[in-house]
């Protein structure tokens, strides 16, 4: 029997994954070799240029939102991935605390300390700064902080009375100086070359200065030192370049007989606002026969406006009378990412950087593995 | 005569305490002397460097016994899901691989394992390396693209 | 030394008695600003008391017997995590 090549519509077909009322179906990609015969699948990176393709949807510091489509959910996820664990920033590691009156005990103070978020100077943060090992022996500790390793700040904190105060104040950071510790307290301590890398704009500080780290009252103090290093959210997710970075497929909403005047209405209620719109029924959809329109010119019909926007709640599969009208799916290979960075890197940076860093350890593998044969 | 005594123990107080010497971590002022030494140590950040590369040449890829030329299982070392699943998809997309899969034995081992099966037309090793070229090849095409529908954003 | 020998420090300044030299480190190490006193924080007040041996656990200022040991001055080291 010869090969039939598939149509169009078949291989738009393939890519989605079909969702019913109950079940899911058609989960897994199926363009590998041998799958389908007489089609080729086999890795071709022109053929992969060319059905690849990116689009923004947006693009701040702290929030980018992009598609990746053409792509296998092995691939996107190994970005993700790498983007939550394995892209290093600068976080504060160790405290010496040399007084802490205040009520929030000294290890829940460290911990707070820890996951707050700072930014630099990118020079400095992605170049100059390298790895701070610690030393296997255990009395070399102190002949392994650099400039180039460890960043050292400060918090120095008294709370005292405002003399100044209203009478009958009770607002105690009117009635106190101090009595609010924010992350803005904390002080850069630079240290050798870090000076030409962290200064002016690029100095070392905490992305957000409105983090309550404590509260103090007069007589309380708080006095420490900490030392910053590199590190990666596999190994504490204070690392973490990015609060999370998500991604979910594309929704598909397939409207196959019309869905008219009311039953329109309540269909768009049946997703997210500007998922669905009504638009009026042509005099000439009505006059074709057999379109399902005939005798209904002018009357509200359905129409799927931004699937995007869609959170595929299935709703629309309640309902007896939309029952065979329409079909709901999502497309296999369209990510569409969120990123959301913590501060230190850009938000489309921290994304380039993952493909960069799994480039390095395919090349770093490679050379394993002529190593090995060898 | 207390006086003095207390005296000369407050002078020593600012962030410092005699018996700090069994503290192990840098004790402030030490410390900060050890990293301003450091602007005409070049030399030893070379040696850090040195010390960086000499961890990359561990040899973390390993075959497992009872392999032959074209089925065989590799281990990796320090490695999870995340390279195991992408180069899996890449190897599969391999017309001359008849079988590939990953598996991490125990999650509290970091260890992962890859089992790839040929046909007679290549060897297993000859896969892996095909699959992690591809790899590579498949980034520098995201990265492009990536950056041109930036632009193109951008100049929206 | 043996423990009979011993003398509580005064603080007062006669260093001969008892080990002579050996006592002073000790009465410095426990001495305060108020000589011979070990100073708490008044629970009620919040004030710095100075206490010795001869004075009731009682705050100067406002009366109060909750009195509080003072926090190490020694540096602690802790991890972030």
């Amino acid at each position: 029997m010869p090969h039939k090549p598939p149509t169009k519509e078949e291989l738009e077909e393939r890519k989605i994954v079909g969702i019913k009322d109950e079940t899911i179906t058609h989960v897994s990609s199926s363009d590998f070799p041998g799958h389908y015969p007489g089609e080729d699948h086999s890795w071709d990176i022109e053929s992969f240029r060319r059905g690849f393709s990116v689009e923004f949807h947006q693009n701040d510091p702290f929030e980018a939102s992009f598609s990746l489509i053409g792509i296998d959910a092995s691939i996107a996820n190994a970005f993700r991935r790498i983007m939550i664990a394995d892209i290093p920033t600068l976080a504060i590691e160790t405290v010496f605390i040399n007084n802490n009156t205040s009520v929030i005990q000294d290890e829940v103070l460290s911990h707070r300390l820890g996951l707050i978020p700072f930014k630099g100077g990118h020079e400095g943060l992605h170049n100059f700064l390298k790895w701070w090992r610690k030393p296997t022996d255990e009395s070399e500790i102190n002949n392994s902080y650099y400039d180039n390793n460890t960043v050292s700040l400060r918090l120095e904190i008294q709370c005292e009375h405002n003399e100044k105060a209203a009478a009958g104040e009770t607002d105690p950071t009117k009635l106190y100086k101090h009595a609010h510790v924010y992350a803005r307290d904390i002080e850069f301590c630079p240290v050798g070359r870090q000076d030409k890398y962290f200064s002016g704009a690029d100095t070392i500080a905490p992305v957000n200065p409105d983090i309550l780290i404590a509260k103090l009252r007069p007589g309380q103090e708080i006095s420490l030192s900490m030392h910053m290093h590199k590190g990666v959210g596999s190994d504490h997710s204070k690392f973490s370049p990015v609060a999370t970075a998500s991604y979910r497929l594309m929704p598909v909403i397939k409207i196959e007989r019309p869905i008219l005047g009311r039953d329109a209405e309540k269909f768009m209620r049946c997703f997210p606002q500007g998922v669905i719109k009504l638009e009026k029924v042509t005099k000439k959809e009505a006059a074709k026969k057999g379109s399902g329109y005939e005798g209904h010119e002018g009357e509200d019909k359905a129409v799927v406006a931004d699937p995007m926007r869609d959170t595929v709640s299935r709703e629309c599969l309640r309902h007896e009378e939309f029952k065979g009208k329409v079909k709901l799916g999502r497309r296999r290979d369209h990510f569409i990412y969120l990123v959301e960075s913590t501060g230190q890197w850009e938000s489309d940076a921290i994304f380039l950087e993952s493909v960069a860093h799994l480039k390095k350890r395919a090349q770093d593998l490679e050379k394993q593995v002529q190593n090995m044969v060898r | 005569m207390a006086r003095t005594k207390t005296k000369k123990e407050e002078s020593v107080e600012p962030g410092s305490d005699v018996v700090m010497d069994e503290v192990p971590t840098s004790h402030q002022p030490e410390s900060r002397d050890d990293m301003s030494v450091d602007e005409d140590e070049n030399d030893e950040v070379e040696v850090e460097d040195n010390d960086a590369e000499v961890e990359d040449d561990v040899q973390r890829v390993r075959l497992l016994p009872g392999s032959t030329p074209t089925a065989a299982s590799f281990e990796f070392l320090n490695e999870g899901h995340t390279l195991g699943n992408a180069l899996r998809y890449i190897i599969m997309k391999n017309p001359d691989v008849e079988f590939c899969a990953y598996a991490i034995p125990h999650p509290s081992e970091p260890k992962m394992n890859v089992r790839i099966q040929t046909f007679d037309s290549t060897t297993a090793v000859e896969a892996l390396e095909k699959g992690l070229r591809d790899l590579q090849e498949l980034c520098d095409v995201v990265t492009d693209q990536f950056v041109v529908a930036r632009e193109k954003f951008m100049a929206k | 030394m043996s423990r009979e020998e011993y003398q509580v420090p005064t603080g007062s300044g006669s260093p001969t008695v008892g080990g002579g030299s050996f006592n002073a480190p000790a009465a410095r190490d426990y001495a305060g600003e108020g000589g011979g006193a070990i100073h708490y924080i008044c629970g009620d007040c919040s004030a710095r008391v100075p206490l010795d041996k001869a004075t009731g656990i009682r705050c100067q200022k406002c009366g109060a017997r909750v009195l509080y040991k003072e926090r190490t001055k020694r540096m602690v080291q802790f991890e972030a995590r």
